[in-house]
């Protein structure tokens, strides 16, 4: 009897997580009282998906021994791992990993979730965007280029990732600050494939992100003209404050939980989390993958911070004509 | 030579071997499950190689490339399924084989080639490094524009006798791509509203439609051709000089793949394909391809393997991944604290060096694993069409479905398998329109960019030599068939 009990609750148990329905009733045991999912719905092997696994692998630890896998949700721009922890009310065995894409995506309307349909965390990590250059390109400073494009209106190009894209929104943001120079943005399926681009000669300039021109910069293949913010790597790279331009865009990642998460509940969360960053291994890998930590510990901020960013977004699309619903 | 020997030395370390020895099996999975492919088979190891050191993490993640290329063959010469897309040439010749009962004979040459071209990869990759890796940069919007039209006139001629229903399977094809974001402004198009069709409709369920689910369909209402019957299978494998003779093709194939491979974005798929067709140009019995002529798989087999070690070019040498499998490699090596770019020669020479002599060590148990899965290939081969089909078909959806754990996926599959099967009922070749789909992309996210670049002016395309000799290619291949049955029609009338 027992153990047809047992082999039902397993059955109900799997049946709850192909169809993704809700949660086991929680209260039963104290959590975590089972496995952990980290929702990824970037691309495997990018920053985002390396992220959620170096979560994974460190996590076990602070979350009492329970296995932490990542599952694998992509497709609908990011819409169908929203979708999945979103579905997830309540139950805090199930997290994401969310980054300033989703906060774009939202501000677009390209996919029908608010910042208010899933609980805040922490921040974990910055990613500045910058702007580089192939090491025999005729511009020394930020400066130069926007000169140039001033000289030339749209005859400087800029490769990056993306149409409507975090990358497009802070290449617009340093543009609207420099005056709106006539700068021509040229997207590509992958930031890698914008740097083959100004590598190659095919574009002037490529805005991205520090780790994908690490290997670049120390080769001297190629060279920044400016970062967003301030990087203990690039310490003597001028930032964009330095050029005048008073903001600081960047590519953020942080870890939010499906909606309705009780207030204790998300502070325990908050602390396996911050004791999870700190260990060896985590640390190891945001080394690796050239990661500076800009940790926001408290959740409200955090939430503060996506909606401010959606906002921003929004602003910035609306400005030039890119908003889909209205 | 000192440096690849204590590479080598590396590389037969018991660790090591065991995990080139694993990936090999892994990925020879991978490759011949429909809907798995070399990125999936990598993308299901990455947590696994974290786990390891470096070298034997990366040497299993290669051995799974390699052996995926050559897996896919096996599905697409069992039943005519390609197992991944970069054998959906090898469909062609290989299938038809096994409907003649040649089974073993196909999978031997495919083996063989697929070894071969293996090897020609890593040449390269050892050989030209430097140089190749600065041509592969040099592709700007304008070549890869030019390149996408070569891919795309070969459609014309592909297969089938009417190259009107060639055109118009290539065109459904194209209209498939449109579906999703466009790369360029992130205006959805087509989506019809939904996030479901956001990110397309994807390459791998119209695969798994067209040809699992379509031809499942047709089995099904009875229309399938040549239901195989134990007795017709042979398991024979070709003899040496069978093998050897097929070095000519094996070489061209191998040089495609390796350029085509070390040119980011472009891949093992359009390789194969353009290995095929220049094979059937260059063929004395052009007529014989598509009826199970053993060129026709040697060479494509041979380009999709050479891509592997050509993809590792600008992945080494630039730290930019050529192709999605590429891209989960730099992942795990990111981890690893391997940052491929121009310095790794330099400051990580004996990891590179264990690399290279991996990728031979993977080509020899690739040729292992396969020999001794040959007889039970065969055995798939004789299950009735009635128990083999349904299966391939649940295993497929299965594998649409872990790809992007996306359920849509599965449905896009069915979708495009009742459109195929409509297809095949009307004499409408599939293959055109997946190349439709692979193409359509490169050629207009490339033809906007280049006139985005160059203010509006067409005269890009042909200030190129790269792009100009392309686009000449191009037209020859559109107008090959053509002007020889015209030749054909003015030697009857004489």
């Amino acid at each position: 009897m027992i153990v047809a009990r047992a082999w039902l609750r397993c059955f109900a148990v799997s049946a709850v997580l192909i169809l993704g329905a809700c949660g086991p009733a929680t209260g039963e045991a104290p959590f975590p009282n089972r496995a952990i999912e980290i929702v990824s719905w970037a691309t495997p092997g990018g920053p985002s998906d390396l992220l959620a696994r170096a979560l994974a692998d460190a996590a076990p630890d602070h979350f009492e021994g329970q296995r932490v896998t990542v599952m694998t949700r992509q497709g609908g721009a990011g819409a169908a791992g929203m979708q999945y922890l979103k579905g997830r009310a309540g139950d805090p065995h199930v997290l994401g990993v969310f980054t300033a894409s989703g906060t774009v995506n939202m501000a677009t309307g390209r996919i029908p979730f608010a910042p208010g349909d899933f609980t805040p965390i922490l921040r974990i990590q910055v990613d500045p965007f910058l702007v580089a250059v192939r090491e025999d390109s005729p511009f020394r400073t930020l400066d130069d280029l926007i000169e140039a494009a001033r000289a030339r209106p749209g005859e400087v190009s800029m490769s990056g990732f993306g149409a409507a894209s975090a990358h497009f929104l802070g290449f617009q943001r340093l543009r609207a600050a420099a005056g709106d120079p006539d700068i021509r943005w040229i997207a590509y399926e992958g930031s890698g494939d914008a740097v083959v681009a100004a590598l190659g000669g095919h574009t002037d300039a490529v805005h991205t992100n520090y780790n994908i021109v690490r290997e670049h910069l120390r080769a001297g293949t190629m060279r920044v003209l400016a970062v967003a913010l301030p990087l203990t790597a690039l310490s003597d790279t001028p930032t964009y404050l330095d050029g005048g331009y008073d903001l600081t865009p960047v590519h953020w990642r942080g870890v939010v939980g499906p909606p309705g998460l009780a207030p204790e509940v998300r502070a325990d969360l908050r602390e396996r989390l911050l004791a999870t960053i700190r260990t060896a291994g985590f640390e190891e890998y945001m080394a690796r993958a050239a990661m500076e930590y800009a940790v926001m510990e408290d959740s409200d901020a955090f939430g503060a911070w996506i909606a401010e960013e959606v906002d921003t977004s929004r602003a910035l699309l609306g400005r030039l004509g890119l908003l889909m619903n209205e | 030579m000192t440096e690849f020997a204590q590479g080598l030395a590396t590389a037969l370390q018991p660790a090591n071997l065991a995990a080139l020895l694993g990936g090999s099996v892994l990925g020879v999975f991978a490759g011949a499950v429909p809907g798995l492919s070399s990125t999936v088979g990598l993308a299901l190891v990455l947590p696994v190689t974290f786990a390891l050191e470096p070298t034997p993490a990366l040497l299993m993640m290669i051995s799974i490339y390699m052996a995926a290329e050559y897996g896919g063959s096996i599905t697409a010469i069992a039943i005519g399924v390609p197992g991944s897309s970069p054998a959906l040439a090898t469909t062609f010749d290989g299938y038809a084989m096994t409907r003649r009962g040649e089974a073993g004979r196909a999978f031997g040459i495919s083996l063989f080639a697929s070894m071969s071209g293996g090897i020609v990869g890593t040449l390269l990759l050892v050989a030209a490094l430097g140089p190749l890796s600065r041509a592969a940069i040099a592709f700007g919007p304008p070549e890869y524009f030019a390149l996408g039209v070569f891919g795309l006139a070969i459609v014309a001629n592909l297969v089938g006798t009417d190259p009107l229903k060639g055109i118009v399977s290539a065109l459904l094809g194209l209209l498939a791509f449109i579906v999703g974001l466009d790369v360029l402004t992130g205006a959805p198009r087509l989506t019809l509203g939904t996030t479901v069709l956001m990110d397309g409709l994807g390459l791998v369920p119209m695969l798994i439609g067209f040809f699992a689910i379509a031809e499942a369909l047709n089995g099904v209402s009875g229309h399938r051709e040549n239901v195989l019957g134990t007795e017709g299978i042979r398991g024979a494998l070709p003899a040496f000089r069978d093998l050897f003779r097929l070095w000519r093709p094996i070489l061209r194939g191998s040089a495609i793949g390796g350029i085509i491979g070390a040119i980011p974005g472009a891949g093992a798929t359009i390789a194969s394909i353009v290995a095929w067709n220049e094979e059937r140009r260059v063929s004395r019995t052009p007529e014989r391809f598509g009826t199970g002529e053993p060129a026709g798989i040697a060479a494509p087999e041979a380009a999709n393997n050479a891509c592997v070690g050509a993809a590792m070019i600008p992945l080494l040498a630039l730290g930019i991944p050529g192709s999605a499998s590429a891209a989960v490699l730099l992942g795990g090596l990111t981890v690893q604290g391997v940052a491929p770019g121009p310095l790794l020669m330099t400051e990580q020479a004996s990891l590179v060096y264990a690399l290279y002599a991996g990728f031979i060590v993977a080509v020899v148990f690739m040729l292992g694993v396969g020999r001794l899965g040959i007889p039970l290939w065969v055995r798939v081969v004789s299950l009735r069409p009635r128990i083999l089909m349904p299966l391939v078909v649940g295993i497929s959806l299965i594998g649409a479905f872990v790809l992007r754990g996306n359920l849509a996926d599965a449905w896009f599959a069915l979708f495009f398998g009742l459109v195929g099967f409509l297809m095949l009922r009307r004499g409408y070749p599939l293959a055109p329109a997946v190349l439709g789909l692979i193409l359509g992309p490169m050629v207009e996210t490339n033809y906007r960019r280049a006139l985005a670049l160059s203010s509006g002016s067409h005269t890009v395309f042909l200030e190129s030599p790269i792009s100009l000799v392309l686009i000449g290619l191009a037209v020859i291949s559109f107008a090959a068939p053509a002007l020889r049955s015209r030749l054909r029609l003015g030697r009857g009338g004489a």
